[in-house]
């Protein structure tokens, strides 16, 4: 069980205002990224650990969360070392879809969620189960539990472990 | 039940007899594709896995074209950096400044993409390769790195969504302008977010490999998996003496799924144009001619080919461009450049005051040579348009095809190229 509390975003929160386009040539880098992750996303984000400092565990964001068709691992990195643990939208892009899934961070597709939450809110999530509960407003919601090859990368802590001790064992990876 | 080509693909290439949308797979990688800003990221993390040899070093294809030249010392020690690592992993094909092309150009047109299988590279616009029937797809520097290891990435399978595409292309109508038309309808990152998008019909059949490439490359504006053109005689005549294997005709089934189909005649598509900062903010070239502008752009790997340099040549020949516009031209690749200087179309273009500079992205990510300052108003043939994305966020880019591109430089502002003689 994860508990913390949210930030929660519009819709369209894109890669390149989450990582701006200055830091795309540096090092992937959780503790690095994460000082200005979603500096373009919000004018209170744009300073040194402007997102970071917040002390979110969660994003709760609507449609085409991480879209705008950038590829830059930073993005998911960045979130990881501000301390997010798990972010549920209607919808996600599919480049940081798949980083996310890659890196072990789940990003959750759960429709209309973003509905009813309010930034601050303490949440708790059970990746087991998929259930969400929003402790402050006393509401609860269901989302699909990660399938299990996702589940499997995740167990790993990321796909490079995953393979790492394939590789290491000798087993086939699919 | 039948299976689209995608489907095909990923069943062919992970050893199965079927697929169905939704599952997922592991499928065997044709080509790994990584590039100078990214690569040495790549090896680093490969490394890491605890092999000391890539799968296979004909397959995994490295490409400068982000940073080169380098206008600083930090790209020049990047590439330092990045050439040392290509050198120490004894990579076949390393595509450096002198041999180079935007990566994606370069994986086309070097044959490194072959029609039926599936290829991945490090940055966004690898859907390209559907151009020639293959499955391409941007993945980020981990997957690149379990590739170059394993020789395979993982997928699930995508729902496709067919265009079938009829009618007459009019004259200085272009592959751009489709693709822009399709974004408007569809949507920036909208409807088509991880869908599979197969383009067919008599005007694809009619349709250059250029013009393919562009409407491929821009699937992932549109929030796209991937997007593919099956292989036909254009393809097979393309890849003629340069695709580096055999490779087989592979196409659709009859009984074939699709999540939607939707129906365009490009006999009545005029040329278009996206409207800054938004992509799918698209409008006929009607609405937005006399609007001023200072600064014109054609190249990147949407309109950088010899087909869009050739259309630029025909409308600047014995004309000029306007004075208060700056105009550049950055060819795809170092093959393109050539061909263009061999067909006299850079000589043509010269003579009306283009610039032109050496192949790269150039000014598209806003990274390298003639970014945009504040108040500059663009007329890019590029992909993206988003604030800030050429330089300045103070800038504006409106995006079009070559041929807008061209015309438009000779007035100083947005023209209709019909209006010049076909
Ligand atoms: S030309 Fe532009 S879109 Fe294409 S690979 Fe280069 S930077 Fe990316």
């Amino acid at each position: 069980m994860i508990k913390g509390k949210c930030w929660v975003a519009d819709d369209y929160v894109m890669s390149y205002n989450m990582i701006l386009q200055e830091y795309w040539t540096a090092p992937i880098d959780p503790e690095e990224n994460s000082k200005w992750v979603m500096a373009g996303v919000d004018e209170a984000f744009n300073k040194e650990n402007g997102f970071k400092d917040q002390g979110y565990t969660f994003i709760v964001a609507a449609h085409n969360f991480a879209g705008g068709g950038k590829s830059i691992e930073h993005v998911v990195a960045g979130l990881m070392g501000a301390g997010i643990k798990a972010v549920f939208a209607d919808s996600f892009a599919r480049l940081q879809f798949r980083n996310a899934i890659n890196y072990g961070l789940p990003f959750v597709t759960c429709k209309d969620i973003v509905k009813g939450f309010e930034t601050g809110d303490e949440l708790s999530y059970d990746p087991a189960t998929g259930a969400i509960e929003n402790v402050t407003k006393g509401t609860e919601f269901n989302s699909v539990p990660a399938a299990p090859f996702v589940a499997d990368v995740g167990a790993a802590g990321g796909l490079m472990n995953f393979v790492r001790d394939k590789i290491a064992k000798g087993e086939p990876i699919g | 039940m039948g299976m689209t080509i995608t489907e095909k693909i990923m069943a062919k290439q992970s050893g199965r007899d079927s697929v169905k949308p939704g599952e997922l797979v592991w499928v065997d990688i044709e080509s790994v594709m990584t590039m100078d800003y990214l690569g040495k990221t790549c090896f680093d993390k490969f490394k890491s896995l605890g092999k000391t040899e890539v799968f296979n070093k004909d397959k995994v294809i490295c490409v400068s074209d982000h940073l080169i030249p380098p206008p600083n010392q930090k790209f020049a020690n990047m590439l330092n950096e990045w050439r040392e690592v290509v050198k120490e992993n004894d990579i076949t094909h390393f595509y450096d400044l002198g041999r180079q092309g935007i990566a994606h150009q370069i994986m086309v047109e070097q044959g490194h993409v072959l029609p039926g299988t599936v290829s991945i590279g490090t940055d966004s616009h690898a859907n390209t390769y559907g151009a020639v029937g293959a499955v391409g797809n941007a993945v980020g520097v981990t997957d690149a790195a379990v590739a170059m290891a394993t020789g395979k990435a993982w997928f699930r399978v995508p729902d496709s969504v067919k265009f079938h595409i009829t009618g007459e292309w009019q004259p200085w109508i272009m592959g751009k302008d489709l693709s822009l038309h399709i974004m408007g309808m569809m949507h920036w990152n909208g409807h088509l977010i991880y869908k599979t998008l197969e383009y067919t019909g008599p005007a694809i059949a009619s349709l250059d490999m250029a013009g393919r490439m562009t409407l491929c490359n821009m699937t992932v504006d549109l929030g796209a998996k991937n997007g593919i053109i099956a292989p036909d005689k254009t393809t097979a005549a393309y890849l003629d003496g340069v695709a580096k294997g055999e490779w087989e005709m592979i196409a659709s089934d009859d009984d074939a799924k699709y999540e939607a189909v939707y129906e365009i005649d490009v006999t009545n598509l005029g040329p278009t144009v996206a409207k800054p900062d938004k992509l799918d903010d698209t409008v006929p070239v009607e609405e937005l001619v006399g609007t001023k502008f200072n600064k014109a752009f054609v190249g990147t790997c949407t309109n950088g080919r010899l087909e869009d340099i050739e259309i630029m040549a025909k409308i600047l020949k014995d004309k000029q461009v306007h004075r208060d516009v700056n105009m550049m031209l950055v060819p795809a690749s170092q093959t393109v450049y050539l061909e263009a200087l061999r067909k006299g179309y850079l000589e043509t273009l010269i003579m009306a005051g283009v610039a032109i500079d050496t192949p790269s992205c150039a000014a598209c990510a806003g990274i390298h040579t003639g970014v945009a300052g504040d108040g500059d108003i663009v007329l890019s043939a590029g992909n993206r348009n988003m604030k800030g994305r050429m330089g300045s966020k103070n800038a504006q880019i409106y995006l079009t095809s070559p041929a807008v591109v061209a015309a438009s430089a000779v007035k100083g502002e947005i023209t209709d190229p019909r209006t010049f003689a076909a």
